[in-house]
């Protein structure tokens, strides 16, 4: 009890002590602070709280019965085509994650250490035609998907989307990759040439391992990506087998056959709390990812 | 360095000596008589005509002709020998022995051949030097060969002969001795983790040294386990099997290195002044180079050829297209066509045949770049590359472009021909009416647009300036918002930064998609936020059915999205700032509102520009949160007509033209508006990036 009154007396901290002012602006802080955070989870909290309560009906309503229950998960993975969903979600992902990987880390490597004839321009050019919506091609995308239908039956709107997704990540993804690259020290390279290295073996040996880091950003964002994506997969599947979750959620919401909103919360739940979790433990890197791009160039 | 020089060069600019006597001749002339005045000029042409009509009767020409008439006899003689040489070699030994063998009897041969005709000429010389380089280097490769594959055998043999009981004895010895070497492990992790628990080694010290244990344990394991025959044979084998496959390739690699070596150093010579070859061939790749002697390149070009014959060209005329007919179909938009052709698919293929026509003329142009540079070295004296050089050379320099070709084939029909598309299609008239068949129709698309006319253009303006408001508004909203709160909860003061940080994370973490449609049922007329408004305030909002409500709500509802991403950009950003530059301001009597001003805004703000200019655009065209939220309703058709709703932006309303009323032409033309304008945005940021003012790109 003793020692507890001394530190009371002594002021310790190598912080200036708080005037009443700073006393203040501190409470004030505090005040906004916990104000947001009520403001996000507040929402958050409703969805969780009407996914689980069996109370609710087809409409989310707010009131104080709550009853805990799965109902509306039996319902989600009975009646609706929820697992179809996740799949082909996971395979949109999953594939277009390779296939961006694959091509962007030979463009990476390839941007960042040779100087060949049109570089400068083809970059300059992929940095502006990346700015134009995706949304642009829908037109032609629709009509070249009819034509290599009709070609190879087997080229499913999954694989246009695959196509597309990774078509549409080349640009960007080859400039953060090469900006991590060139911060790799070219004399790695050179003494691995001078050990007898092929360009493919510097590749496959030297740089990728390096790169591994900023790899993993990339295929996480590729991977990412087609589970927030709506318009794409809204405009492109037609059929619920083939939807994506954020196509196929919607249409609970959207569609009076198949309305059902608590279920829409439930599926909603199960879909971002992997997603959560998977961004709270790699936010510094996400984040680190994203800066690296853009300051870099 | 001119065409018709004394000396040749080769690569590095080495000169040599011409061999041929009746080139030095004729070229020493032509030097003479460019120097020479106007009499000893009309005296030099005398000459040069005279020695140009004996050319047949010059001695060295004479004397050359005498070497290849005795080449031919030599090379026919020498296939003969071979033959026999082949057919009396005994056949024990392996194919790729047995050709190395003969390869070094030829080189025999050639060498006594080729050294009469060193002075003659340069190929002799080539000739006599690489065989002689080989002569060096494959007997050394046939011994390895021989020896390597006598050791194996020897090897196999041992295998065979193990014996059981030795082998039995071996293997107890091995695993009391692996049992030993484990106690001695553990007895220096004891007493590492003793030193450790009196403090004279760190944590870091004890793990790095229980490494380096293990490390020991499995060499030891590893030499010990030798002792055991089987094990050792099979190491022994193994080693065999690399030397034969891996170790020889290596050395014939080296040999061929030399070789071409050589081949770089020792110039050619032609009679040639005018590089003709590329230009006849310039229509079909792979002949030029056949002409070259370059068989290896020349075979892949012949595939360029095939593309270009087979693929490319007739897809263009309209060969083999799926509906289409190539690039004329481009003009027509199947105009006349019968009832199932579609103008879209034309035009699609149109497109498409115009980008294979661009290949087309690109590959041309590398062929024949690629002949001419060839025949200019030869004029010059550097002889052609060999297979292997190309090889070589593809490899090292080919490299950037063969690993980006899928990247460009990808770009170009996933990126670049639907925007093709899309910008052609706003020069025409397809609308609900002309579905199927429609036709040029000029710029009336954009026209419409920019005079706010007819039933998609009427509300482009209006649109835009909501668009534009809820760009500006709601992103700078979200950037303050953010920032704002990265300062707060970066203070040292504040405690439970983790549990902030992690709550802020969540609107950028949870799929957006999820959150929108959520909030979209909770702001429906029976909504939970609807309810706990008319509980607190007792009003009755109807916020999807009021257009000022809704836009307000929007806003609000990006910066609830979006700040968090802001958050943790400047928190990563604020954390990063040095302390002692808020310390230097601190002895120099900032306030707070000065160090935030001077201090940790510029560089804030500085830091993380491209990506707060990515946010403008991102809203910009943010369709999920104005679809997905009410559709982009509430409907107002006074104003806004029947197809857009009053929180529409323009991407939406693009999507509504093409998607769900089928005004493809319209909605194409303002695409194309809206990128131009986003391009220019873009490049005007790019332009004052870092990188690009720095000429790293």
């Amino acid at each position: 009890m003793k020692w507890f009154k001394k530190k009371n007396k002594l002021y310790l901290s190598d912080k200036q002590p708080l005037s009443t002012l700073g006393m203040i602006g501190l409470a004030l802080s505090y005040v906004v602070l916990i104000a947001w955070v009520i403001a996000i989870l507040w929402p958050l909290f409703q969805m969780v709280v009407s996914a689980f309560n069996g109370k609710q009906e087809q409409y989310l309503m707010l009131n104080d019965n709550f009853e805990f229950s799965f109902e509306h998960f039996k319902y989600l993975f009975s009646e609706t085509l929820y697992l179809t969903w996740v799949k082909n979600t996971i395979f949109i992902a999953a594939s277009t994650a390779i296939l961006t990987l694959t091509i962007v880390s030979f463009t990476g490597f390839a941007y960042s250490r040779y100087r060949f004839k049109g570089r400068k321009a083809s970059l300059m050019a992929i940095m502006l035609i990346q700015t134009i919506p995706t949304f642009a091609g829908i037109t032609a995308y629709f009509t070249m998907h009819s034509i290599i239908g009709s070609l190879a039956p087997w080229f499913s709107r999954q694989m246009m989307l695959i196509l597309i997704y990774s078509g549409g990540g080349i640009a960007g993804n080859t400039f953060i990759l090469k900006g991590y690259i060139d911060s790799i020290s070219t004399e790695l390279d050179d003494a691995a040439r001078i050990d007898g290295c092929s360009s493919m073996q510097v590749y496959r040996l030297i740089i990728m391992p390096i790169a591994k880091p900023m790899l993993a950003i990339i295929a996480l964002w590729s991977f990412i990506g087609p589970f927030m994506d709506y318009l794409l997969p809204r405009v492109l599947l037609t059929n619920p087998k083939s939807f994506t979750l954020a196509a196929g959620l919607f249409t609970l919401i959207s569609d009076f056959r198949t309305l059902n909103q608590p279920a829409f919360a439930a599926g909603g739940l199960l879909t971002a709390v992997p997603i959560v979790i998977l961004f709270i433990v790699l936010q510094k890197q996400l984040v680190s990812g994203l800066a690296q791009g853009s300051v870099k160039g | 360095m001119e065409k018709k020089s004394i000396f040749l060069y080769d690569d590095i600019g080495n000169s040599y000596k011409r061999k041929n006597k009746y080139l030095l001749e004729l070229y020493t002339l032509n030097a003479q008589m460019q120097e020479a005045d106007s009499n000893g000029k009309k005296v030099i042409r005398n000459q040069i005509q005279k020695l140009k009509s004996n050319k047949k009767d010059h001695p060295y020409n004479i004397a050359h002709d005498t070497f290849k008439k005795e080449e031919k006899n030599f090379l026919s003689a020498l296939n003969a020998k071979t033959k026999v040489y082949k057919s009396e070699m005994d056949t024990s030994g392996s194919r790729k022995l047995r050709a190395l063998k003969t390869d070094l009897f030829k080189a025999k041969e050639k060498v006594d051949f080729y050294k009469k005709y060193v002075e003659l000429s340069y190929d002799a010389e080539l000739q006599y030097e690489q065989s002689k380089i080989e002569m060096t280097y494959l007997p050394e490769i046939i011994d390895l060969l021989i020896v390597t594959r006598q050791e194996l055998n020897a090897a196999y043999e041992a295998k065979k002969k193990i014996d059981r009981d030795k082998e039995q004895i071996a293997k107890k010895n091995y695993s009391e001795l692996k049992q030993i070497e484990q106690k001695r492990f553990l007895e220096g992790k004891v007493k590492l983790k003793e030193k450790k628990k009196s403090g004279l080694i760190s944590e870091k010290a004890l793990r790095n040294g229980i490494i380096e244990l293990k490390a020991k344990r499995k060499e030891t394991n590893t030499l010990n386990s030798y002792n055991i025959e089987t094990k050792s044979v099979k190491e022994l084998i193994k080693n065999k099997k690399y030397v034969l496959t891996k170790g020889i390739k290596l050395k014939l690699k080296i040999l061929k290195s030399n070789l071409s070596d050589v081949r770089r150093k020792t110039p050619i010579e032609t009679g040639k002044t005018v590089p003709f070859y590329s230009f006849l061939t310039i229509l079909i790749p792979g002949i030029g180079q056949l002409l070259n002697k370059q068989y290896f390149k020349a075979l892949l070009f012949s595939l360029v050829t095939l593309f270009i014959y087979f693929i490319a060209i007739p897809y263009a005329l309209g060969y083999g297209n799926y509906q289409g007919d190539g690039i004329s179909g481009l003009l027509s938009l199947a105009k006349d066509g019968k009832k199932i052709d579609k103008s879209l698919i034309f035009m699609i293929e149109g497109i498409v045949a115009v980008f294979l026509v661009l290949i087309t003329i690109a590959l041309y142009a590398l062929s024949f770049n690629d002949v001419l540079k060839t025949e200019k070295n030869i004029i010059r004296g550097i002889r052609p590359r060999n297979w292997f050089e190309t090889v070589s050379k593809i490899e090292q320099e080919g490299f950037p472009y063969m690993v980006s070709a899928p990247a460009l084939l990808l770009t170009i029909f996933i990126v670049l021909v639907p925007i093709t598309t899309a910008i052609l299609l706003s020069f025409t008239g397809m609308d609900p009416q002309n579905q199927s068949k429609f036709g040029w129709v000029g710029i009336e698309n954009y026209r419409l647009i920019a005079l706010g006319q007819g039933l998609a253009g009427s509300v482009f303006w209006s649109i835009l300036s909501w668009t534009l408001i809820w760009t500006v508004v709601a992103t700078s909203l979200a950037i303050a918002t953010g920032f704002f709160l990265a300062i707060l909860a970066n203070n040292d003061r504040i405690k439970g930064k983790t549990f902030f940080r992690v709550v802020y994370l969540l609107p950028w973490a949870v799929p957006a998609f999820i959150t929108i449609m959520f909030f979209s049922i909770m702001f429906s007329p029976n909504g939970a936020l609807t309810t706990v408004i008319y509980d607190l305030f007792n009003i009755q909002v109807q916020v999807k059915n009021d257009a000022t409500l809704s836009r307000i709500t929007l806003i609000f509802l990006q910066t609830w999205l979006g700040s968090s991403y802001v958050f943790l950009l400047s928190t990563g950003v604020l954390q990063a700032i040095p302390g002692d530059l808020y310390e230097a301001a601190q002895i120099d009597g900032a306030t707070a509102w000065q160090k935030l001003k001077r201090i940790t805004l510029p560089i804030v703000l500085f830091q993380t520009a491209p990506l707060l200019v990515g946010q403008y655009t991102f809203n910009f065209n943010n369709f999920s949160i104005i679809y997905l939220f009410n559709g982009g309703g509430p409907f107002n058709p006074s104003k806004y007509g029947n197809l857009a709703g009053s929180t529409d932006l323009l991407i939406s309303y693009i999507y509504k033209l093409t998607m769900e009323n089928q005004y493809q032409s319209i909605g194409a033309a303002i695409t194309i508006v809206i990128s131009m304008g986003l391009m220019l945005f873009a490049f005007i940021g790019f332009k004052n990036s870092k990188a690009f003012k720095e000429e790293r790109l």
